[in-house]
C-alpha cells in the first residue's frame, strides 16, 4: 500500500511540479524558498495522499498560499528588495521599454508583503476572479480588492513608468 | 485581457514565476518531511491519550500539567523616573528555560514561525513548567494570555478549532464552521472569538468556550456596516467584543485603508448590540483598551492613533498600533521596523524601557501576555 502511495505520490510531483514549483517561486520570490514553499506543501498532501489522491493539485496550491500568507507562518520580518537596491528606470523610451518595465515591475513585486503577492499571483499568474481569489484565500472580496489596489498603489510608487501605464486605462480590480 | 498596464503586471508575475529552475528530489524530499510530519502527529496523540509525563523533546504540541507556576522575574521599575529608555540585557542562550519577562510585567507566551522553512515551528509557554516548548507542524497556534489553553489551527482540518489543554494533557478538535483572520482570546483565556463566514454566508459572530461549546450569532451587517478588515476583537471589559465600522463621510479609496466611524460593541453572550464607540480606527484586541477604559489605541487610516474613547478624539499618534496597556498609563509594544525588542512607555510616547528579544525570535510572530 505504500509502495502504491510512493509511487502515484512520485508520478504526481514528477508530472505537476514544475508548474507548482512556478506558483511557489512567484509567491517566495526566490529558489530557496520556492523549493521550501513546495515541499512543505507536497509533504502535507502526501501525509494525505489516499483521501486527496484524485485532488492533489487543487489541495497543493491551496496550501500553497495559505502557508504563504499564515500569520504563523508568515515572516514577520519579510525579505523585501530595498527601495534603492531597484534599477534606475530609463530616462528614454525604447525599444526595450517594455522589457524595462517588466524587469522593474518583476523586482518591485518581491517587495511586497506576502499576502499582497499572493493576491496578484492568484489574479495575474492563474487568472482567478476576484472571488475566486477571495474563496482560495479564506477573506472577504473586498480584503482581495483592497490588498491588490495596495499593491498596485505601491508598484506605482516604485516603478513610474507603470504609473504612467496605469493612469491611462485604470488597472481592473 | 484589457490595459497596458494590466498586461504589463501579468507579464512581470509570469516572468517571476519562470525565473524558477527545476528542483532535483522534490518528490523524494516531500516524502521524508511528510513521514516525519506524519510521525510527529502520531507521536503527540499518543502521548496525549496515554497520559504519560513526557519529557521535554521536540513533539508537536506538548504542555504538562500545570503545579507551581512560576513567575517571571519583572524588571526593575527604576526606567519609569529615566529621561532615556533603560536597555535590558538581551536573554541567552539558554533562554526558553524561563518564560521571557517584558517589561511592566508582561510575558513573551508564544512565538511563531518566519516563512515555513521548519515547517511552521516555534515556541509556546507552558507556563507549568516555566519554559517553552517546541509547537510544530501546525498551521496556527495561538496560547491563551491566560491559563493551559492553546488554539490551534491546521489545514487538514478547515472549519475546526484545536484546544491543546495543559491541565488534560490532551488537544480536542472542535467544528465551528469557517472562520476568517485570526481567532483571538478572552484576556481571561478561556473564551475563544471567531468571524464565521462560510462562503457565500453572511457573517457571524462566533465563541468557542473552553469546554467546547460553540455559540454562533449573527450580525446584521447591512446596519453595522464594515468594508475593508472587518473582524470580531475582545474589547477591554472581554464581556463585548467589536466590530470596525466604516465611515460614511469622505472617499473611499481602495488604496487605502478605509475610513472608520467607530466600533459597534456586541455582548459576546448573546451577540446582542450593546453600544456604539466612536474612534477613527482599528483596535488590535483587548490590551488595546486602557483598563480604566478612557484610552484605546486603534490603528488608524494611515497611522496608529490614541484616541478618546468618550468621543473619538485623537490624543495622539503612536509608533504601533498592536500595543497593550499595561496599565491605565503604559503601554508596551514591539518597536517598529526594529523587531528586536519590546518598549514601555508613557501614553506620550516617551520611551521608558527596552528589552531585547533572543536573536531566535527576531523574525517570529511573538504573543505576549500579562506574566
Amino acid at each position: 500500500m505504500a509502495e502504491v502511495t510512493d509511487g502515484e505520490f512520485t508520478a504526481f510531483v514528477n508530472d505537476r511540479g514544475e508548474a507548482l514549483l512556478r506558483v511557489a517561486y512567484a509567491l517566495a520570490g526566490s529558489q530557496h524558498g520556492a523549493e521550501d514553499l513546495l515541499q512543505n506543501a507536497l509533504a502535507k498532501a502526501y501525509t494525505r495522499w489516499p483521501q486527496i489522491r484524485g485532488d492533489a493539485e487543487p489541495y497543493v496550491r491551496r496550501i500553497l498560499y495559505h502557508d504563504q500568507v499564515s500569520g504563523w507562518r508568515r515572516r514577520a520580518r519579510r525579505p523585501e528588495v530595498p527601495l534603492d537596491a531597484l534599477p534606475e528606470v530609463p530616462a528614454e523610451r525604447d525599444s526595450g521599454h517594455d522589457a524595462d518595465l517588466r524587469m522593474l515591475l518583476r523586482d518591485a513585486l518581491l517587495t511586497l508583503p506576502p499576502r499582497q503577492r499572493a493576491v496578484l499571483t492568484l489574479r495575474y499568474l492563474e487568472d482567478l476572479s476576484v472571488e475566486q481569489t477571495a474563496a482560495l484565500l479564506g477573506c472577504r472580496t473586498g480584503t482581495v480588492a483592497s490588498q491588490a489596489s495596495r499593491a498596485l498603489a505601491k508598484l506605482r510608487r516604485l516603478v513610474p513608468a507603470f504609473a504612467e501605464y496605469a493612469d491611462r486605462p485604470e488597472v481592473s480590480r | 485581457m484589457s490595459s497596458p498596464a494590466e498586461e504589463a503586471l501579468r507579464a512581470a508575475v509570469r516572468d517571476l514565476a519562470r525565473q524558477a529552475r527545476p528542483a532535483p528530489d522534490l518528490a523524494a524530499g516531500a516524502m521524508r518531511r511528510g513521514r516525519r510530519l506524519r510521525a510527529r502527529r502520531r507521536a503527540a496523540v499518543a502521548a496525549a491519550a496515554a497520559l504519560v509525563a513526557v519529557a521535554a523533546v521536540a513533539l508537536p504540541f506538548v504542555l504538562l500539567r500545570p503545579e507551581s507556576p512560576v513567575r517571571p522575574a519583572v524588571p526593575e521599575p527604576t526606567a519609569t523616573v529615566t529621561p532615556t529608555p533603560e536597555l535590558l540585557p538581551t536573554p541567552g542562550p539558554s533562554w526558553s528555560a524561563s518564560p521571557l519577562a517584558l517589561p511592566g510585567g508582561w510575558v513573551v507566551t508564544g512565538a511563531g514561525r518566519g516563512g515555513s522553512s521548519q515547517g511552521g515551528s516555534g515556541w509556546v509557554l507552558d507556563r507549568s513548567q516555566g519554559r517553552y516548548r517546541p509547537v510544530q507542524g501546525y498551521d496556527g497556534v495561538w496560547p491563551a494570555p491566560e491559563g493551559t489553553l492553546t488554539a490551534l489551527a491546521d489545514e487538514d482540518r478547515p472549519g475546526e478549532i484545536g484546544l491543546a489543554d495543559a491541565a488534560r494533557r490532551r488537544t480536542d478538535w472542535f467544528r465551528t464552521g469557517k472562520w476568517l483572520m485570526q481567532p483571538q482570546w478572552s484576556p481571561d483565556g478561556r473564551r475563544l472569538l471567531l468571524t464565521i463566514q462560510g462562503e457565500g454566508e453572511p457573517m457571524r459572530l462566533g465563541v468557542l468556550d473552553a469546554d467546547g461549546g460553540v455559540r454562533t450569532f449573527p450580525v446584521d451587517t447591512d446596519r453595522y456596516f464594515c468594508t475593508d478588515y472587518c473582524f470580531f476583537t475582545w474589547a477591554g471589559d472581554g464581556r463585548e467584543v467589536a466590530l470596525q465600522q466604516t465611515g460614511s463621510g469622505g472617499p473611499q479609496s481602495e488604496s487605502a485603508r478605509h475610513p472608520r466611524r467607530g466600533v459597534q460593541l456586541f455582548s459576546a453572550e448573546d451577540g446582542r448590540p450593546t453600544r456604539f464607540v466612536a474612534m477613527p480606527g482599528d483596535p488590535a484586541g483587548p490590551w488595546a483598551w486602557s483598563p480604566n477604559g478612557r484610552l484605546v489605541v486603534v490603528q488608524g487610516q494611515r497611522e496608529p492613533l490614541l484616541v478618546e474613547t468618550a468621543d473619538g478624539r485623537v490624543v495622539r499618534s503612536l509608533p504601533a498600533a498592536d500595543a497593550a496597556f499595561v496599565t491605565d498609563d503604559r503601554l508596551l509594544y514591539r518597536r517598529p521596523y526594529g523587531d528586536r525588542d519590546f518598549v514601555l512607555a508613557d501614553p506620550t510616547g516617551r520611551e521608558l524601557v527596552r528589552q531585547p528579544l533572543p536573536p531566535e525570535l527576531v523574525d517570529r510572530i511573538v504573543t505576549v501576555a500579562p506574566s
